[in-house]
């Protein structure tokens, strides 16, 4: 970091120096630092105030023209000197600390992670237990264990989380180690700015030469068919240079549609990790945690309360929580049953609605294979109906609470037999057909939406 | 409280007190004045709780009492009174009675005890220095004051107290004007503190020619005494940034100017300077200076000076108010004014220790 932005001043400073007097640029600039760099921010170092003053007053001008001229875009200027608020005595803290001060200072941000996203502040649970065992291994051992862990799961349910984690242990451990984390759209948008200003070579110099690459929600690659390429070069390079690599996508690689056969079998190469909504215990343990890291105090039965009534994904309950708590500083009012939940009317009323019916899945299903929906209940069996049906049942069986018995009623009066069946008979395709099993969790996942 | 006063006293009295009564109406009691009636004097104070100030009056006092009463009606009041003999009376409750010729009238004022008292300065840094000296001091400096509250610690004037010398600063990020005063005062006396914009425009007001001035240096605050009148302040918290980095440390060329004339042909070359770019440019030449000024759309203007100037040709350009600011505030007849290149400030200076730094303006064309 230290020399990235020395790097970076000699390069600004040689664009500012024909702006500026000879005498201003030494009288102002050649005691100025620059100690972070962001893509919207230069923070520099100045002696004092008057560096400040003076320079923002007068040179400000050719600075952002230097600016300009050296990095191609407009950038934020801040000042920091000793002795001024609260970033420059934390600053000052740190330098006491160690020698990597600057880079301790600008950790989260330079990587791009958030401090908070740590293993400590995660909540282990029989949902997430093997997700955040092979993470910890990997976090512990980069390359050595599982290259590359593919973490897949719904929305909130702590994927970027586990990938921030990762990044964050591994860089704590060993400053030195270059972890890079990026989502697939920055990446994508990385890459099309190379293309477009023809600088691949440093394209490819910062992404293959991380000691640790983190991509998050690796699915928007899909049908992005040249940084599909790019990327396999990218993987590539790196895994023979064992160099760690962890990805996270919304479901298993091979359901990306449109992702190229080569990227889906790399990515299942490793360890592919699954992310499920946490029970009940996990999401107390979660809501306590939270709590406790935002100082809140609620009762037992509210905590019992939100626990129970939001299942889905864990930011919403976050949310919630804090919905709840902020009432209740806010108004001063005791919290009651009947006051949470008109409070949290909007997201109850949301999860209720994700409790799939039996005749929501018969209307999915029949549409989907263009049938109609009296079909679902028919004794009509020729194939094209019979096995839509059974598709639907085995859904049923997944999604609802509904017994073989309660299934097989909704199905026009089948015995519990004939539901069991179906069950069993999806499964088997499904693993012999890749085509069925993505058009099953297509119509899964739209049936969560 | 009772007494007897002239109009001409009484209104002298409070027109050294009322610029500080606060417009602000948090606290009622600030917008009073607090009348002190004792022996032959009646003395009068006011405060914002940042500035106060007391002066006093003769009278002839019957019963001495404290009250306070609004200063700005109490003001207009006595402004407009007939006569020039005016009775003042005020009972238990701090109603005031005023009486003059014909006009009678009464006023609801606040106890006493409501008003908060001016600090004390006990072990404060005692410097006795003559008013005439403050007075061109803080003139030659005040106008550079920066208005821009985000930098608090430039909205003031620094008084910097430094080996029998008293430096006055003040400066906006664009200028900077600088004053010494010699000055004798033992080695524990030595100081730096920001006198806020209030304070010394207050101060500035009350200085005169003659007599003398004591500055009392408390930890947070400062009271200037000039003998019949006292000004307390609190002190602008910070650190006044270092400004002798802005100071250029040599001058290529040096030109004499007689000021006044300076002055009049800037002023009157400024009146074709655009409001958008604000600029006026000085073009040097052997002997002479072009003053021009253009806006588009509009006109321009050009006046020539003639200067003993040997330099290379070049043009510069200024803010037209803020090298007029120091003109109209020095007296001397002669400033020379001192330039590296158009893009390092000009210095103007004068035969007394006084600096004022300016920043050019970039040239567009």
């Amino acid at each position: 970091m230290k020399d990235k932005c020395a790097e970076l001043w000699q390069r600004l400073a040689a664009a500012l120096k024909p702006q500026v007097s000879a005498d201003t640029f030494k009288r102002w600039f050649s005691t100025v630092e620059l100690v972070d760099a962001t893509d919207t921010r230069l923070t520099f170092r100045v002696p004092n105030n008057i560096y400040q003053f003076w320079i923002e007053s007068n040179h400000m001008a050719a600075l952002q023209a230097a600016i300009m001229t050296a990095f191609g875009a407009p950038r934020e200027v801040k000042f920091v000197f000793p002795g001024n608020s609260g970033e420059a005595r934390e600053e000052a803290v740190v330098s006491q600390r160690s020698e990597t001060s600057d880079e301790t200072k600008s950790s989260g941000s330079a990587l791009g992670l958030n401090p908070r996203n740590t293993f400590e502040t995660f909540v282990v649970g029989p949902n997430n237990e093997i997700a955040h065992a092979a993470s910890l291994a990997v976090a512990q051992a980069p390359a050595r264990t599982y290259n590359p862990l593919f973490i897949y799961g719904g929305v909130g349910l702590g994927k970027t989380h586990l990938m921030q984690a990762i990044g964050d242990f591994v860089w704590r451990k060993k400053k030195s180690t270059k972890v890079l984390y990026v989502s697939s759209e920055l990446f994508i948008n990385e890459f099309i700015d190379a293309i477009q200003h023809s600088n691949l070579v440093k394209f490819r110099k910062r992404y293959r030469q991380g000691d640790l690459l983190l991509i998050d929600d690796i699915q928007f690659l899909a049908g992005k068919e040249r940084s599909q390429e790019e990327f396999f070069h990218t993987f590539n390079t790196l895994f023979d240079g064992h160099k760690q690599i962890v990805l996270s996508s919304d479901r298993p690689a091979s359901e990306i549609a449109n992702l190229e056969k080569r990227l889906v079998s790399r990515f299942e190469w490793g360890l592919t990790a699954e992310l499920q909504p946490p029970d009940t215990e996990t999401r107390m343990a979660i809501l306590r945690m939270k709590a406790r890291a935002m100082q809140i105090k609620l009762s037992d039965e509210i905590f019992q309360f939100l626990a129970n009534r939001i299942r889905s994904n864990v930011r919403r309950l976050e949310g919630a929580l804090m919905r709840v708590a902020s009432f209740a500083s806010l108004s001063g009012k005791e919290l009651t049953h009947d006051v949470v939940e008109h409070l949290l009317k909007d997201i109850l009323q949301e999860e209720a609605r994700h409790s799939i019916t039996i005749e929501q899945i018969q209307r999915r299903v029949a549409e989907h294979f263009d049938l109609r929906l009296a079909d679902m209940t028919s004794k009509r069996r020729p194939a094209n109906i019979a096995f839509p049906r059974q598709v639907a049942m085995y859904l049923a069986r997944e999604l609802t609470k509904a017994s073989l018995n309660e299934i097989g009623d909704a199905f026009g009066g089948r015995d519990h037999g004939t539901v069991l069946h179906a069950c069993k008979l999806v499964r088997k395709r499904m693993k012999e057909q890749d085509s069925l099993r993505q058009t099953i969790s297509f119509i899964d996942s739209s049936l969560q939406r | 409280m009772k007494f007897t006063v002239t109009k001409e006293k009484l209104l002298e009295g409070l027109q050294q007190v009322q610029n500080v009564v606060s417009t602000r109406t948090t606290l009622p009691i600030l917008s009073n004045v607090l009348l002190q009636a004792n022996g032959k004097e009646v003395r009068l104070t006011t405060t914002d709780l940042d500035v106060g100030v007391r002066g006093s009056f003769e009278a002839d006092v019957e019963k001495s009492g404290a009250t306070t009463l609004p200063a700005r009606r109490l003001f207009s009041i006595i402004r407009e009174l007939p006569s020039s003999e005016i009775h003042f009376d005020v009972d238990g409750k701090n109603t005031a009675s005023i009486r003059s010729g014909q006009s009678f009238f009464k006023i609801l004022g606040l106890p006493e005890e409501e008003f908060p008292p001016l600090p004390k300065f006990e072990d404060a840094k005692v410097v006795t220095m003559r008013q005439k000296d403050l007075r061109d001091g803080l003139r030659k400096t005040s106008y550079a004051i920066s208005t821009d509250e985000t930098r608090y610690v430039l909205n003031g004037v620094l008084f910097s107290f430094k080996e029998n010398k008293l430096t006055l600063v003040a400066t906006d990020g664009r200028r900077l004007a600088m004053v010494d005063i010699e000055l004798e005062f033992p080695r524990s006396h030595e100081a730096d503190i920001i006198v806020p914009t209030k304070a010394v425009t207050e101060l500035q007001r009350l200085l005169s020619d003659n007599g003398d001035i004591k500055v009392s240096m408390g930890s947070n605050q400062i009271a200037f005494d000039l003998n019949n009148t006292l000004l307390v302040s609190k002190l602008i918290e910070g650190n006044y940034p270092n400004y002798k980095q802005v100071i250029p440390s040599e001058a290529k060329e040096r030109v004499t100017l007689e000021r006044e004339t300076f002055l009049n042909s800037l002023r009157r070359v400024s009146l074709l300077a655009s409001d958008k770019s604000n600029s006026i440019k000085l073009n040097f030449s052997k002997n002479n200076i072009d003053i021009t000024a253009n806006t588009p759309e509009v006109g321009e203007a050009k006046e020539s000076l003639p200067v003993a100037y040997k330099g290379r040709d070049f043009s510069i350009a200024f803010n037209p108010e803020f090298l007029m600011a120091p003109l109209r505030a020095l007296t001397e007849d002669e400033v020379y004014l001192d330039l590296i290149d158009e893009m390092s400030p000009g210095v103007l200076k004068i035969q007394t220790p006084f600096l004022y730094v300016l920043m050019p303006m970039r040239i567009s064309s």
